[in-house]
């Protein structure tokens, strides 16, 4: 079973990706589980025709409440088939202010594992939509605990965007040195400004030592299948786009790099890289 | 001797790999523990795993606590409760206990909990109407520093929390503030020894910061018109929060605490003079004069030939700054090494004037650890330790002919209390020297280390 995980900057479009990626595999022949791991529940929606559905924390807290442990969990009460046949779950999180949210979608992986959800459905690929930042150790469990073995970045030609890729490189160097996850590959969700993200984000994921692996463009055929709550390839399956979420999960299936990245520790080097590019595409 | 005193404050001191930082001091949570449980006919609920209720068990022990009147809780968490937070389990863990028979519980919070955001003020508040008790919420969590700090968080919190302002003041009172901060094991004989003086010199205890102390006295603490602080290295702050919001003003201040003569006749004075009863105070001093003296000739302590022997202290400041004299006016030793638990400006200012007076230059360590101790014993190479079990491993492999166990023994059980604190006090240490220098002799391994 492949596992793999997209981290990258909060609202960068990470849920977005990892739908559409799911249902291009699921229409490649693999049996697709999409894991969110964000609190807000809110990853599978556009597979789940704009529902949300239950989340695994929500399940616990629920069987807590009647005196019960995760063990009373069944897991027809976690996970879900989208209408398009591509198994879903949402890990959820505590109830806002309290709690570890981390520690949460770490329990709720430990949960579907125990419950031995990937093999019950005979999954092959299994994609974890990590929330937006790894902002405590909590979010770099799912590396840690080796359930994150692939890990693509998600960013765009924002500075913010890139700043936080860095980081989530940072985590993966720190985390890959022990484990089998490696850092697979740098996606462009982009933001509009195409000419430049496409002379620094190839640079940008040289300078990190992992490949680009695809451009994905700001498109209103994208956002119409979001409000539709259906993938691109479902919703507009001759459009461009749907070609390029095929391209996407074709890459992905073929690309077996996994290394320990190279990020850069200095903020000031990276504004520089940042800004010399900045400049020679303004000319 | 004769050489430059090397300072060295806490935190300053090497993070080279090879620095064990073992530390002598438990957590906060322990401090906040040892201070609630003074608190008579109360319990304590500890919203911790519970691993660390170990520490309220212990905290439980040094304050000699009575099973029957005490009682101890624990939400003892999980990681679901990390997960999704405890203030369930520790709202229904209250509503259980709801109909003991106490006056106050208090709910100490550990270091998960308070991660993960546990509002256990905002739980005690809501469920307070439901129970019999006050529910004192404090939190606690040992990351928030050393016993002491937990001492001073918990203090903080029960002053605020219990005490009324609107009580008359009794004139000629005292307010204790006694926290368990004293690494003389038996250190509630140094309370007893202090209560005894004040009654004898016919001052009223209005209330004891904590030990078996009703609530009703805690309540009534703003009445007290002084305060008595009993520690050099936690409760400085409660002092000053009573004097700056009930006016009570604290006595005795910047005085070593009453171990020695010296150090016991100068604070004796000193309250005698607070409370124009000197005439009482000198009696005390002379009578406790007399009976030392008469003491020491009728038993023959041999330990006096120590004379100008090199020493080291290592132990806390409320009993290591008083040491310094006794160690250099009583046993005639020159201590050559002073390493204090604590690192408090105000334990810095009066270690100073403490070895300014008698004229002393040693090397000085504040915030010691067990490393630092070490590498301090290596450098000073005394021939006589103060400290604990954990400075004679320490002092393996060195010269050091004897380490006299005054503070926090461990594997030593006492049934009766021993005070440190004034004369009695004086014969006390000076048999726990005594008894060292006898084991010495009776030991073949360590009378031939010692080089007899």
């Amino acid at each position: 079973m492949r596992q793999i995980a997209i981290y990258g900057k909060g609202g960068i479009g990470k849920s977005t990706i990892s739908s559409n990626l799911s249902a291009a595999l699921h229409e490649m022949g693999h049996t697709v589980m999409q894991v969110g791991c964000d609190p807000k529940r809110d990853s599978t929606r556009i597979l789940a025709e704009g529902k949300f559905i239950p989340a695994v924390l929500e399940e616990h807290r629920e069987q807590l409440r009647i005196g019960k442990d995760e063990y009373a969990i069944n897991l027809k009460n976690i996970v879900f088939k989208s209408p398009g046949g591509i198994y879903l779950v949402e890990a959820g999180g505590p109830e806002p202010g309290i709690g570890c949210a981390g520690r949460g979608v770490l329990t709720a992986l430990q949960i579907l594992k125990d419950l031995k959800a990937f093999s019950t459905y005979n999954i092959d690929v299994a994609i974890y939509d990590v929330l937006g930042d790894v902002v405590c150790g909590g979010f770099s469990m799912p590396i840690r605990e080796g359930f994150a073995e692939e890990i693509y970045l998600i960013c765009s030609g924002g500075f913010m965007s890139i700043y936080a890729a860095n980081n989530i490189a940072r985590a993966v160097q720190r985390l890959a040195k022990r484990g089998d996850a490696g850092l697979a590959g740098i996606i462009c969700n982009s933001n509009g400004d195409e000419a430049f993200e496409h002379a620094f984000i190839p640079a940008f994921a040289k300078r990190l030592g992992t490949p680009f692996v695809q451009f994905v463009p700001r498109s209103p055929v994208i956002q119409a299948c979001e409000l539709g709550g259906r993938p691109v390839v479902e919703y507009a399956p001759d459009s461009q786009e749907a070609e390029i979420f095929r391209n996407l999960a074709k890459a992905i299936i073929e690309n077996d790099s996994r290394v320990i990245p190279t990020p850069i520790n200095d903020l000031a080097e990276l504004e520089t890289m940042y800004r010399q590019c900045l400049v020679k595409d303004k000319k | 001797m004769g050489q430059e005193p090397i300072k060295e404050m806490a935190g300053s001191s090497t993070s080279s790999s090879e620095a064990c930082t073992d530390p002598y001091l438990r957590c906060a949570f322990n401090g906040a523990a040892l201070t609630a449980l003074g608190i008579s006919h109360s319990a304590l609920l500890a919203h911790s795993p519970q691993g660390c209720e170990y520490l309220v068990n212990n905290a439980f022990a040094s304050q000699e606590c009575d099973y029957m009147e005490t009682m101890t809780l624990c939400t003892k968490l999980c990681v679901d409760e990390i997960v999704h937070g405890g203030e369930d389990i520790l709202a229904r863990t209250i509503r259980e206990v709801k109909d003991l028979p106490i006056s106050a519980l208090f709910v100490l919070s550990a270091c998960g909990p308070e991660i993960v955001g546990d509002d256990i003020v905002g739980v005690c508040e809501a469920l307070q109407p439901e129970v019999k008790f006050r529910l004192v919420p404090i939190e606690s969590a040992g990351f928030r520093g050393s016993q002491y700090d937990g001492i001073d968080i918990a203090m903080d919190t029960i002053l605020k929390k219990l005490v009324k302002d609107d009580v008359e003041k009794i004139p000629g009172s005292v307010c204790l503030v006694a926290p368990h901060a004293n690494a003389n094991p038996t250190w509630p004989a140094d309370l007893a020894w202090v209560k005894q003086v004040l009654f004898r010199m016919g001052i009223k205890v209005v209330a004891t910061l904590t030990h078996r102390t009703p609530i009703a006295e805690i309540e009534n603490i703003a009445s007290a018109e002084t305060s008595l602080l009993l520690s050099h290295d936690a409760g400085q702050k409660a002092a000053d929060y009573l004097s700056a919001t009930f006016g009570i003003e604290q006595v005795c201040k910047g005085i070593p605490l009453p171990i020695g003569m010296t150090n016991t006749q100068r604070w004796l004075t000193a309250l005698g003079d607070r409370f124009d009863i000197l005439k009482t105070a000198e009696e005390i001093v002379a009578e406790g004069e007399r009976m030392v003296m008469a003491t020491c000739r009728r038993k023959w302590p041999m330990a006096r030939f120590m004379y100008r022997t090199p020493a080291a202290i290592v132990a806390d400041a409320t009993v290591g700054i008083p040491l310094v004299r006794f160690v250099t006016e009583e046993m005639e030793m020159t201590p050559e090494l002073v390493a204090l638990y604590t690192s408090h400006r105000s334990v810095w200012e009066l270690l100073e004037g403490e070895l300014k007076s008698l004229g002393l230059n040693p090397k000085v360590v504040y915030g010691t650890d067990v490393y630092k101790t070490r590498k301090s014993l290596q450098e000073v190479r005394p021939r006589v330790v103060f400290g604990s079990t954990i400075e004679r491993h320490a002092s393996e492999g060195l010269p050091v002919a004897y380490v006299v166990e005054v503070v926090r023994m461990m594997r030593q059980f006492r049934m009766i209390n021993r005070e440190y604190f004034g004369y009695t006090g004086i014969l006390n240490l000076l048999e726990c020297v005594q008894n060292e220098w006898v084991m010495g002799w009776r030991s073949k391994e360590r009378r031939y280390e010692a080089k007899w």
